[in-house]
């Protein structure tokens, strides 16, 4: 597996699957939803929103929904989760000398390049997850697996637009050929 | 029988406590199973690597299967369980464009998290392009509210869709799964040779 | 490695074999689904929560900020005879259709089920909240009764009295002379003329628990 790092330092994928899968079920079971991240992200940014310029925030109706009057944007279940998957992944992380300062990049670009493109996906990620709606945990993984027919439009929707520009991208991600 | 009213058995605190807990162990799945790592998630998309779907579509099967034997055997009650609404187009074009930003920035909003935590430096850039991205959406999305709600089929599940008995749907995902993981391993050997 | 295959197929197998499994086990159908729920719902009937006095269904009629639904789940020829005014004939067995309905009714609505005593209504209501779960209730005493305190005399061939209610056998047990279905003055009584009945009130405007969804 050309510059990857070493596969047996994680869990096989298909043992997370299984306690994902299992996890997921928990949530469903005990709380009545899935698990989800972008809207949790959304929340927090709103929250800010909120204390910065207040007055913008009631006036426009998508954020008023979450935060306008005196409504708490983060008084919402998935703020929580999102919180518990920044611990989660930093314990996951800590446990296993994982957690360094470092950049992930392909072998063909440099860090500043990636960090570039990080930018760019991160912005079409975002507005990408708003307009669907949630992103591949809120919408595939959760509601892919309560038979949500959007869901499952959606996730074909992203790995059809992955898998049909990735060759355009490859530079970013392979090795020089 | 579940879902139950977490608020009157366990209080505010209790519920948030639960959320946290919950979402603890998403976090610490996804980076044990290396998906705080861009490399190995935009390897998905060139047949390097199979993780993500191997880990996707494994977690919604058992997930799937678990919660419609619970329904069966009524221990838990689905119509009662959040199924996200279908937004047909917004979801479909929402989805290319995350499909686009997938390629270019290596994660997803969930992965990046964990990236971002773990101090890596491409994740915390990313988690700021994701922030400027829901802070454009927030701003224009009343100039296409009209698409915003467009395909809206409400709770719309595949069973419906297909008019398929549920078992038989899940019987189905399986089958698809199962396709995918041995279909996408062949493409893998194909193009990269069984050298692994 | 080997080990590790065997593993994985035994994985699938499993998920396929539980998959095939619950297919042929099935889903709950609405009786089985109010087997769960009895427990739960059961009181609502046992301690007699959700039948509701006539006056009070009148009352409802009434009143401009509740969107009522009045299920009337008699047969057509007693409906021919006699029937409330904007209420809805469903058969018992045809209830299963009204689901998408009963699922996005708003915060005021109130949903009655009526039959001429309250045998049918009560299994129509245990359908109903195996459905949907909306705000339901029942006529106490059914359209007997209310006919009994709202019914006009010329009406009914024979003289219009107290049909008894001590048992109860599904009948309309008021032989009117004329089937005008909802144009008999009991269909709409006139509330400033009708008797007033002392009752207590028991419908409650349900808070739509915002099932809080979804990512954001």
């Amino acid at each position: 597996m050309n510059n990857v790092a070493d596969k047996t330092r994680y869990w096989n994928p298909y043992v997370s699957g299984v306690l994902l899968g299992l996890l997921l079920f928990l949530s469903f079971f005990l709380t009545g939803h899935g698990l989800g991240a972008s809207g949790g992200v959304n929340r927090m940014v709103v929250a800010v929103e909120d204390l910065v310029i207040p007055e913008h925030v009631d006036r426009t109706p998508y954020i008023a929904q979450m935060a306008g009057g005196d409504r708490d944007p983060l008084g919402h279940w998935i703020v929580w989760q999102v919180v518990g998957v920044l611990l989660g992944g930093f314990v996951s992380g800590l446990l296993r000398g994982r957690v360094k300062v470092q950049t992930y990049h392909g072998p063909q670009i440099s860090s500043h390049t990636r960090w570039g493109y990080a930018f760019i996906g991160g912005v079409l990620m975002g507005y990408g997850a708003r307009l669907a709606r949630g992103c591949t945990s809120g919408q595939a993984l959760s509601g892919g697996a309560v038979m949500s027919v959007g869901s499952w439009a959606f996730m074909l929707a992203v790995f059809a637009g992955g898998y049909g520009v990735a060759w355009f991208f490859r530079r970013l991600w392979q090795a020089g050929e | 029988m579940a879902p139950f009213d977490l608020q009157a058995l366990i209080g505010n605190s209790g519920s948030y406590f639960l959320y946290l807990a919950i979402g603890f162990g998403f976090g610490f799945i996804l980076e044990s199973s290396g998906f705080g790592d861009a490399r190995r998630l935009a390897a998905q998309f060139y047949f390097r690597e199979l993780r993500v779907i191997k880990v996707m579509f494994t977690a919604i099967v058992v997930a799937m299967t678990l919660i419609f034997w619970s329904t069966a055997l009524g221990l838990l009650d689905y119509d009662e369980i959040w199924v996200n609404p279908t937004y047909l187009w917004p979801g479909i074009v929402g989805g290319l464009i995350m499909g686009l930003g997938f390629i270019m920035g290596g994660y997803c909003p969930g992965t990046s998290l964990v990236s971002m935590v773990t101090l890596k430096l491409d994740g915390m850039f990313f988690a700021l392009g994701m922030v400027t991205g829901i802070l454009a959406f927030g701003e224009t999305v009343g100039y296409f509210n009209a698409f915003w709600h467009s395909g809206a089929m409400g709770r719309f599940t595949l069973p419906e869709f297909l008019h398929l008995e549920t078992g038989w749907v899940v019987f189905l995902v399986v089958c698809m799964a199962l396709v995918m993981f041995v279909g996408f391993e062949w493409i893998r050997g194909a193009i990269y040779g069984k050298a692994k | 490695m080997n080990g590790f295959l065997d593993m994985r197929v035994a994985g699938a197998l499993i998920l396929l074999l539980a998959s095939v499994a619950l297919a042929l086990y099935g889903q709950p159908s609405l009786e089985q689904k109010w087997a769960f729920m009895a427990e739960r719902f059961g009181p609502r009937l046992a301690e007699r929560q959700v039948h509701i006095d006539p006056g009070e269904l009148l009352a409802l009629m009434n009143d401009h900020y509740i969107d009522l639904l009045i299920y009337d789940v008699r047969a057509e020829t007693d409906w021919n005879w006699f029937h409330l005014v904007d209420s809805e004939r469903v058969d018992l067995d045809k209830l299963a259709a009204q689901r998408d309905r009963l699922l996005a009714l708003a915060e005021n609505a109130v949903v009655v089920v009526v039959s001429n005593d309250e045998i049918a209504a009560t299994e129509a209501w245990k359908r109903i909240m195996a459905l949907a779960k909306p705000n339901a209730y029942i006529l106490e005493g059914g359209l007997n009764h209310w006919l009994n305190i709202y019914g006009v005399a010329g009406e009914e061939s024979g003289a219009h009295g107290e049909t008894s209610l001590a048992t109860p056998d599904g009948t309309l047990r008021h032989p009117f002379k004329l089937a005008l279905g909802e144009r008999h003055a009991a269909a709409r009584p006139d509330e400033r003329h009708a008797p007033q009945r002392d009752y207590t009130p028991k419908v409650k405007l349900l808070k739509k628990i915002a099932r809080a969804g979804g990512c954001g």
